[in-house]
């Protein structure tokens, strides 16, 4: 059983280690070639060292006048997120997936106890975090020991530590959730938003609004004031390690008293039917996709109520700062509580396009899941599903991207930061269209690659994500910044809206959409 | 002037890469019918069902129901068919009474009451979630979906998959009743028994091929029964007996297949002082390798016996 799951989860954690390693190789040497002399560094670190938008979002900025400080500025904030997200999804997978696919059954019926059984499989998972280390660490090693680098031996492993130990605290998150949900998806989701709160607590904390105690009560605020590579603090792995420690202990304790199958938290079984919506196909996929949708808009409203909230003193900070660094001429920044804003938008339109994302990787399961053949061996065209399903969506995504310039403006006028509704409405609406460009993408993909669905969306997403947050500063070619779908996006309400823009990738997003249609009604049912 | 055909195929062929999983299908079925295909897994039926249902495209040929042409036309031919596969795939997050609603809805048709009287008979629940039902009462649901709906014709792959005998019996009232309203039913099975019992035709495929076709009648040695029986002393010979074929001697048994009445063979094996006696059908594989010699026909794990007498 541990050899069953150190093989799946050393897997993933190869990959992703990998993508880690390039990471933090391409920050290291993008800065040493960007800021050469010890003049730009500075110039660099005076822009930053203030800029409390970027702070909330990725981390305060220590000692960026040096590569060290920079490469660990950038790499903790991302990839401790990315981390702690393969952390739990694999968790979740590893442990309640398969058991809710009935592999465990086989192995329990042998000579191991649930106890038993649950300890091998994390301690799988926890060969995969040691995985996911090494390979972070020998490329930030590497990395360092180039002269224009120079990072040495310990501060390099310390900061692959510090990258990944969001990892480990967060799989032992995702290994307890997995007891006590009745399914993977529902504990991928409890974990998730475990996540999403801790995250939220650490930006609210960095934003400058005098709340900074906050960061000692989540776990992801730890992690950033481990501080590699600037003042380093090793001492605090030890509370992270003990949480992880404890956590899992939980999860193992938990797995040895339930059934098999059966979460601690039960799902019902019986109810009263209720008919609403299930009057055709297209009725079907909203009342399926409701209950996620619902949860995903709670969760882009609190955070704009909270990225609202934030601006006006976020925004005091950086009305003193040197609208000169390249990073802001690509806003061209009106100060004040808008540019804080801007920064913010690419965090909602990250939920928003997450948010499309699930909708196509949930339209393609209705199919691998066999659930599409029952729709389609009755009176329904292939075509009318197809376009309902999108538009259900497209519907969410709309109504994401909505909820997220309100709720914004919600939070801005409790304390009274003066932006306009209006403003804030349309800086909503400019968030949907590079989530439509994912969806679109998707139901491409479903049209003609049916098995590649989750992969194209998320990959997509992860890309333009990734090179939106290194490609500004590292002043990445222009060619590779406008693969990023964000980057095609104006950051309102910082900067006026450019609807030409926004027009292209709605466009953009219709054409492949029907392309999807055609290679769909053309093609076999396939399962997965 | 004959009927038009409810199902018409002409050299319908389905190739997968590296696979041909039909070929050259030529298959006339008649309304009123209940016709059965039968093979062993991998043969066929699956791939012509989907076919039919237009939820796949063939590589050449053509395949036709109520003379429209089963992939331009799907929507219109779904409104008189109804459809049963073996894996229920469901919504879990409805009840068995709300996915009966919705399916009635999409179908657009529903015998209401026949849809109770369909609940009572096969003792189903509605009120239960779909995930917390086993996979006969999902496999009900899904048969009570389809039948409920009173279609012109009926598409069954192996509909009794995971159903308990008392439910295979409600089942085939529930064909015979079909056949009576003038229903075409085409039912594709592994399960001698089923089909032998419901159909008055027989298509059998192998490897994708249509091997033979004819009335149960045409085809009656697959009625043959395998008999297996051993002695405390003297094995007789058994070759001589009237309807027994292909003897087998091993040891202290003896092996054979008998057609037509069984009396003969039973008043030799009494007279020989009979220790234990074991009779059962042939599957379809022993057929298969018997009749058609296809040494490719990989075996599959034969059906439950039948002790007569121990």
């Amino acid at each position: 059983m541990a050899r069953l799951t150190t093989r799946h989860a050393g897997r993933s954690a190869a990959l992703w280690g990998a993508v880690f390693g390039i990471y933090v190789i391409s920050s290291a040497f993008g800065y040493a070639s960007s800021y050469p002399t010890a003049a730009a560094r500075h110039a660099l670190a005076r822009t930053f060292g203030a800029d409390v938008a970027i702070d909330s979002i990725i981390g305060p900025a220590h000692r960026i006048d040096t590569v060290a400080g920079f490469v660990a500025w950038r790499s903790l904030g991302v990839l401790s997120i990315l981390g702690a997200v393969w952390g739990l999804l694999t968790a979740t997978r590893l442990l309640r997936g398969e058991e809710d696919a009935g592999h465990w059954e086989l192995l329990l019926a042998g000579q191991t106890t649930g106890r038993r059984a649950a300890i091998q499989a994390v301690t799988g998972l926890f060969v995969g975090v040691v995985v996911l280390w090494l390979l972070t660490a020998i490329c930030t090693v590497a990395a360092g020991r180039s002269p224009k680098v120079g990072i040495p031996f310990g501060p390099a492993c310390f900061l692959a530590t510090a990258v990944c130990v969001g990892a480990l605290v967060f799989a032992a998150v995702g290994a307890l959730s997995s007891q006590l949900a009745s399914s993977r998806r529902q504990a991928a989701t409890w974990a998730g938003v475990g996540l999403g709160v801790s995250y939220a607590l650490r930006m609210v904390a960095d934003a400058g609004a005098g709340l900074g105690w906050l960061r000692w009560i989540t776990p992801l605020g730890w992690v950033e004031e481990l501080r590699p590579l600037s003042s380093p603090r090793p001492l605090l792995l030890i509370p992270l390690f003990g949480l992880a420690a404890a956590v899992t202990s939980l999860a193992v304790a938990v797995a040895g008293r339930r059934d098999l199958g059966v979460g601690v938290v039960e799902a019902r079984t019986r109810r009263h039917p209720r008919l609403a919506l299930l009057g055709g196909p297209t009725g079907l996929a909203t009342r399926l996709a409701l209950p996620v949708v619902v949860a995903w808009l709670a969760s882009i409203a609190l955070t704009g109520l909270m990225l609202g909230n934030v601006a006006k003193s976020a925004g005091k900070a950086l009305t003193g700062t040197p609208a000169l660094h390249r990073w802001f001429t690509f806003m061209g920044s009106h100060g004040g509580a808008e540019a804080y804003l801007g920064v913010g938008s690419i965090v909602l339109a990250g939920l928003v396009a997450l948010l499309g994302s699930g909708q196509m990787t949930a339209m393609r399961t209705e199919e691998a899941e066999g659930r599409l053949d029952a729709l389609l061996v009755r009176p329904v065209s292939s075509t009318s599903w197809f376009l309902g399903r999108v538009g259900v969506a497209v519907s969410a995504v709309m109504a994401a991207g909505l909820v997220g310039g309100v709720t914004i403006w919600a939070g801005a006028a409790t304390v009274g930061a003066g932006v306009g509704l209006p403003e804030l409405a349309l800086a909503g609406v400019n968030l949907i269209p590079p989530a439509l460009v994912i969806a679109g993408l998707g139901a491409l993909s479903m049209g003609w690659a049916p098995r590649r669905v989750s992969a194209v969306v998320y990959g997509v997403l992860a890309w333009s994500f990734l090179v939106e947050l290194l490609g500004g500063v590292i002043r990445a070619n222009h060619w590779i910044l406008d693969t990023s779908v964000f980057h095609q996006m104006a950051a309102a309400p910082a900067v006026p809206v450019d609807w030409t823009s926004d027009g292209y990738m709605t466009g953009l997003a219709m054409v492949c959409g029907a392309l999807g249609l055609v290679g769909f009604r053309r093609r076999d049912l396939t399962g997965s | 002037m004959t009927p038009a055909p409810i199902v018409r195929t002409r050299g319908l062929t389905k190739r997968y890469r590296g696979t041909d999983a039909l070929i050259d299908l030529d298959l006339d079925v008649g309304p009123g019918e209940v016709i059965g295909f039968l093979g062993p897994n991998g043969a066929g039926k699956t791939t012509t069902i989907r076919l039919l249902l237009g939820l796949i495209r063939p590589t050449s040929g053509t395949a036709e129901l109520f003379g429209l042409d089963c992939r331009r036309e799907a929507v219109a031919i779904h409104r008189r068919v109804a459809y049963v596969g073996g894996e229920a795939s469901l919504w879990p997050g409805l009840t068995g009474a709300e996915t009966l609603h919705l399916l009635g809805q999409l179908n657009g048709r529903v015998d209401v009451d026949y849809r109770e009287e369909l609940v009572e008979r096969f003792s189903f629940d509605p009120s239960k979630m779909v995930r917390a039902y086993s996979k006969g009462n999902r496999q009900k649901l899904i048969l009570i979906a389809a039948l409920m709906a009173r279609p012109d014709l009926l598409l069954l792959d192996e509909p009794t998959s995971g159903l308990d005998p008392l439910m295979e019996q409600a089942f085939r009232r529930c064909i015979h009743e079909a056949r009576e309203r003038g229903q075409t039913v085409f039912l594709s099975s592994h399960i001698l028994s089923e089909v032998e019992a419901l159909c008055e035709r027989v298509c059998i495929l192998a490897e994708g091929r249509l091997v033979d076709i004819g009335t149960m009648a045409e085809l009656r040695h697959l009625s043959a029964l395998t008999v297996e029986a051993s002695f405390d002393g003297v094995v007789p010979d058994l070759s001589a007996v009237p309807g027994v074929l292909e003897v087998e001697v091993i040891g202290r048994s003896v092996r054979c297949q008998v057609s037509g009445p069984v009396a003969p063979l039973v008043r030799v094996l009494a007279d020989a002082g009979v220790h234990t006696l074991l009779s059962r059908e042939p599957s379809l594989e022993e057929l298969f390798l018997a009749h058609y010699g296809r040494s490719a026909v990989r075996p599959v794990a034969d059906d439950a016996g039948t002790a007569i007498v121990d």
